[in-house]
């Protein structure tokens, strides 16, 4: 039963193929019932679920960097943002309106501003890192807003009309397609994500964030390493960018934001770093949270969602998905 | 731009002094606002992204003091500062004393939150208009400077500044205070041990640097206008700041904010519509050759 | 179990909107945050015209659901209008302060069936995104041109602009410039300074060194206004006689208090002052002051929510409370009534109002507070920068 509690631990060498196959599948199998909840039980709110998940594919991009290689970045939306403009202008300007299409451009779009930024980033540690990071964003968001022949600058990037999918489903009114399209996107993404941070190389990443030192003693090029790992997370934020630029039909200076980048990192934090899990549950809770006290008191929630980020901190320092874990390992360790 | 004429090199000396003037003076400003963070920041190693609901707090108990209470503008700022502080004692008891020394993402994490809530309340408690604090007659009118005329409460801020500069760096370097808390934050278990008592020495740390962000919140309220958003609005500023300057160095920390300064005002100057560009470019460029910033402690 | 039962309801309930007796108003607009200053004018307007007109039109009842939408995000705002026709099923959509956020909401209206009243977003090219919008508040451009004229009357020969470096500054300096030179003026230099600038002086050097007459500036409303027209008065352009010149953004009456001596004497051109001398005027001030709660905070944005509440009042009895949006649109092409503002008109082709709009100057009330006092007004403004679209 040891590797059960090995999720998120960093010795997951021990475990055994057979066993992470079958806890896999079982997440995946989790993560589809509750799409399926969400659908079912939520049929008017589509269009926020379908935020929510292009927002997890940015939080779980900000994940790889953060939670697997130890880099800090409070500018993650600029791979996010690039994205949605790439795709979003292949849509307006190059007549490219096919939805599977688009998503590919944005992830080679967020895959280019990956290389560019993590490039800059890389160069720096901790603190110095985090203001790179967030000079980065502000430079692609002034970037954007002067570009605005083709972005639209501040009035936003709007007449994107994606095709229906595979010629069949068109985006309606009630976001079911955008909804499915969102779903399908997710799980892919999350389950190449496994198989990446699973891989050789994932467990490099992993080393590189406990002990860099050992790792280039090993004599593995780390720079090399983190920035692969960059490009990976900017395809997956783009990817999200995209699947935002395709469902909303518009796309604003606000996705190149610090401020987005920031309340992406407050989710993954919010849901525990380190786990593919937690980012999701993160996202989910912190927008599902926001959503329904802004609803609720539209003129002063903001204080709610602060208490609620401090109540986590002090109770459930490790996140919610972190701290969920170790108590269900308390409870197994009791029972024993 | 220069006019082409027979006094162009005095008219291009004339600008070069006068937008200098007015670097100094922002770079003075930025300096008194941030130097409180990177007293949390350096010297006690919290990521403390709140800083900036403790400057807006102290600006609304100032603008308050003297609007409504019609309290002196000296006044004021003491009152402003002491109550500050008294609010933040509860903050730092119950909230900052659990993250002391927890990885920087979950100090990221509290930090925003508390800067949330203050937003909320200040949103709810004074509305969400600008607030001035009114200055007093002598720190109102020009100050004539002979080639131009400033504003006197620029010169001000300017003198707060080098006084706050000097009265920290004798502090942290010359009491005994100072060598308790660079002892407690180098090792707070030998410190301890050493009968250095590490709360106490954290709780007054923590309470200069509020004192000082109420401080800069004040004197700066001419340039960073107090309204609930402030908390926010700066954040990123206040970061950049003392990051450029290397967390905990008062004297890196002053050089950067004039370095910022005048990259900024000049850029803003030579060509505005890129200022953003310049700022960040900067920032990147020097904090690629300082990796620790300018003047930060190698650890 | 419970809440799909309450879905089903929903959907119900949505399909037979027709013939039920709550017609739902969505309003989406800036509650929170940095702009939540605006937001609680959109309320103030709405609380006003509903505590006037009352919350029923004919039979049906009116409700209005609020949604929060902090600083621009096209995205969420979608999401949100989405929410609002299919969760809520309201019939009309309204609010929305910021461009992006109603351009991000166009595509939408016409398969929900649902009209769309601006109350704010002031880019002229919105309405021509859908039929089935309606604004009922100013654009950039209908703000921006009569300054030029203002200026050329006053005697200013050259003038330099400098404003925000997004959107409406843009508008606003195209606004400018193209009318002052119409008028055989000239534009000495053009400045766009990032949203972010929080020092001015530099700037103010620059319009020192131009030579010009007159600035004509446009920054967002809020905290940088402040710093910009402190910046202008302590760089001594005030003293040495260069002209201010503003759409009413600059000085709009919820930052008078706080801008005090520094905005004396600031021209402005906008199409409401809450100043302004009318009976319906007086009428409206009270009842928004009261719903607001603090006077000093109403200003500009309250107006062009109670005249989008007279709008959509006007759908719902056209309309006899029946969905039908492009109806509803029809129905208030080419109406005409008397506004707090003064009299105004939805014109027939291109939906935004037309308008009076009105030159004010910063001055002091008898009691030591500043106000807008309006001093010549420019009568039926349609909106320019339709005309530069095309």
């Amino acid at each position: 039963m040891a590797s059960i509690e090995n999720i998120s631990a960093s010795t997951p060498a021990r475990s055994t193929r057979p066993n992470w196959l079958v806890r896999d599948l079982v997440g995946l199998a989790v993560i589809l019932v509750v799409a399926a909840i969400g659908y079912f039980l939520f049929p008017n709110n589509l269009a926020l679920l379908t935020r929510i998940l292009g927002v997890a594919l940015l939080v779980l991009s900000i994940d790889l960097v953060t939670g697997f290689c130890g880099i800090a970045t409070l500018g993650h939306a600029a791979l996010f943002g690039a994205g949605a403009y790439a795709s979003g202008i292949a849509a307006v300007h190059f007549g490219i309106t096919d939805p599977l299409l688009m998503v590919v451009v944005g992830a080679v779009g967020g895959a280019v501003a990956g290389v560019v930024s993590g490039a800059v980033i890389l160069r720096g540690h901790g603190l110095a890192q985090l203001v790179l990071s967030i000079a980065v964003v502000h430079l692609f968001h002034e970037a954007a807003n002067k570009a605005s022949a083709y972005t639209g600058g501040s009035d936003g990037l709007s007449g994107i009309t994606p095709d229906p999918v595979f010629g069949i489903f068109a985006f309606d009114l009630w976001g079911r397609t955008a909804y499915g399209f969102a779903v399908a996107l997710v799980v892919i993404t999350f389950i190449v994500l496994r198989l990446i941070t699973r891989s050789p190389f994932g467990m490099l990443c992993r080393g590189i964030k406990e002990d860099p030192i050992r790792i280039r003693a090993m004599g593995a090029s780390v720079q090399g390493t983190l920035l692969k790992m960059y490009v990976i997370s900017g395809a997956v934020a783009g990817t999200g960018g995209a699947l935002n630029a395709i469902s909303t039909q518009v796309v604003g200076l606000d996705s190149l934001s610090f401020t987005l980048s920031a309340e992406a990192l407050v989710m993954l934090v919010l849901g525990g770093t380190g786990s593919l899990y937690g980012a999701l549950i993160g996202t989910v809770s912190f927008m599902w949270f926001e959503d329904f006290v802004s609803a609720a008191n539209p003129f002063h929630w903001l204080t709610i969602v602060g208490a609620l980020l401090i109540a986590v901190v002090l109770f459930a320092p490790r996140g919610l998905y972190g701290t969920g874990l170790s108590f269900v390992e308390r409870f197994r360790g009791n029972a024993k | 731009m220069p006019k082409a004429s027979g006094l162009l090199l005095d008219h291009t000396m004339q600008t070069v002094l006068s937008v200098g003037i007015d670097a100094l003076a922002y770079g003075m400003v930025l300096f008194v606002i941030s130097i409180g963070l990177s007293v949390t920041m350096g010297l006690m190693r919290v990521v403390n992204l709140a800083h900036g609901a403790f400057a807006m707090i102290g600006g609304y108990i100032a603008s308050y003091a003297t609007q409504m209470l019609g309290f002196d503008y000296g006044v004021a700022i003491l009152v402003a500062v002491v109550g500050t502080i008294i609010i933040a004692i509860p903050v730092e008891r119950f909230l900052y004393r659990r993250i002391y020394g927890a990885p920087e993402l979950t100090q990221v994490l509290m930090t925003i939150g508390i800067t949330f809530c203050v937003i909320g309340i200040a949103n709810y408690v004074f509305g969400p208009t600008l607030k001035t604090i009114p200055l007093p007659e002598t720190l109102r009118g020009p100050v004539d400077l002979g080639f131009r005329s400033i504003a006197a409460h620029k010169l001000f801020a300017i003198a707060c500044g080098v006084a706050v500069a000097a009265a920290l760096w004798y502090l942290i370097e010359r009491t005994s205070f100072g060598v308790k808390l660079r002892a407690s934050v180098d090792n707070a278990a030998m410190a301890a041990s050493l009968g250095v008592r590490t709360r106490i020495v954290y709780a007054v740390s923590f309470a200069v640097a509020v004192g000082l962000a109420a401080f800069g919140g004040i004197v700066g309220a001419e340039l960073l206008p107090i309204e609930p958003y402030y908390a926010l609005r700066y954040m990123v500023t206040f970061l950049v700041v003392v990051s450029v300057g290397g967390a905990g160095s008062i004297p890196g920390a002053l050089l950067a904010c004039l370095l910022l300064g005048a990259i900024d005002t000049t850029g803003r100057y030579l060509l505005p519509e890129y200022g953003e560009f310049f700022f960040y470019l900067a920032v990147i460029a020097i904090v690629c050759v300082f990796p620790r910033g300018l003047l930060g402690r190698s650890r | 179990m419970k809440t799909s039962i309450l879905a089903a309801l929903a959907v119900l309930a949505l399909s037979s909107t027709a013939f039920a007796d709550t017609i739902k108003v969505g309003v989406v607009g800036p509650f929170s945050g940095p702009f939540a200053i605006q937001g609680k004018n959109f309320k103030a307007g709405i609380d006003a015209w509903m505590a006037l007109n009352g919350a029923k039109v004919g039979d049906d009842d009116i409700e209005i659901v609020y949604r929060d939408l902090p600083a621009a995000d096209p995205a969420q705002s979608k999401a949100l209008a989405q929410e609002l026709v299919v969760k809520e099923g309201v019939q009309y959509l309204a609010g929305f302060y910021f461009t992006p956020d109603a351009m991000a909401v166009t595509p939408l209206l016409e398969q929900a069936n649902v009209p769309l009243v601006v109350m704010n977003a002031a880019t002229s090219a919105i309405v021509t995104k859908s039929p089935l919008v309606v604004r009922t508040s100013f654009t950039t451009w209908q703000t921006s041109a009569p300054m030029a004229k203002v200026a050329k009357e006053r005697g200013v020969k050259k003038v330099i602009t400098v404003v925000s470096d997004y959107g409406p500054g843009v508008d606003s300096e195209n606004a400018f410039k193209t009318t002052f030179t119409a008028e055989g003026g000239e534009v000495v230099d053009s400045i766009r300074m990032p949203l972010s600038t929080n020092d001015f002086s530099p700037i103010m050097q620059r319009v020192k060194d131009s030579g010009a007459d007159a600035v004509f500036a446009f920054l967002p409303s809020g905290p940088t206004t402040l710093g910009f027209v402190k910046a202008y008065n302590e760089n001594g352009l005030a003293k040495a006689g260069v002209q201010f010149l503003a759409p009413g953004d600059l000085t709009q009456e919820s930052d008078l208090p706080a801008l005090g001596d520094a905005a004396a004497g600031l021209l402005t051109t906008f199409h409401y002052a809450v100043s302004h001398d009318s009976a319906e005027n007086k009428t409206f001030v009270e009842a928004a002051r009261k719903a607001i709660g603090n006077p000093a905070e109403l200003s500009f944005p309250s107006v062009g929510a109670y005249d989008g509440m007279h709008v959509i009042y006007k759908m719902i009895e056209a309309t006899s409370g029946k969905q039908d949006a492009q109806k509803a649109v029809d129905a208030v092409k080419g109406l005409a009534w008397e506004s707090p503002r003064g009299p105004v008109s939805i014109d027939a082709e291109s939906r935004h109002i037309t308008q009076n709009i009105y030159l004010r100057e910063v001055a002091k009330a008898e009691d030591g507070s500043y106000y807008n006092k309006e001093i010549a007004t420019f009568e039926k403004q349609g909106d320019p920068g339709l005309a530069a679209l095309k």
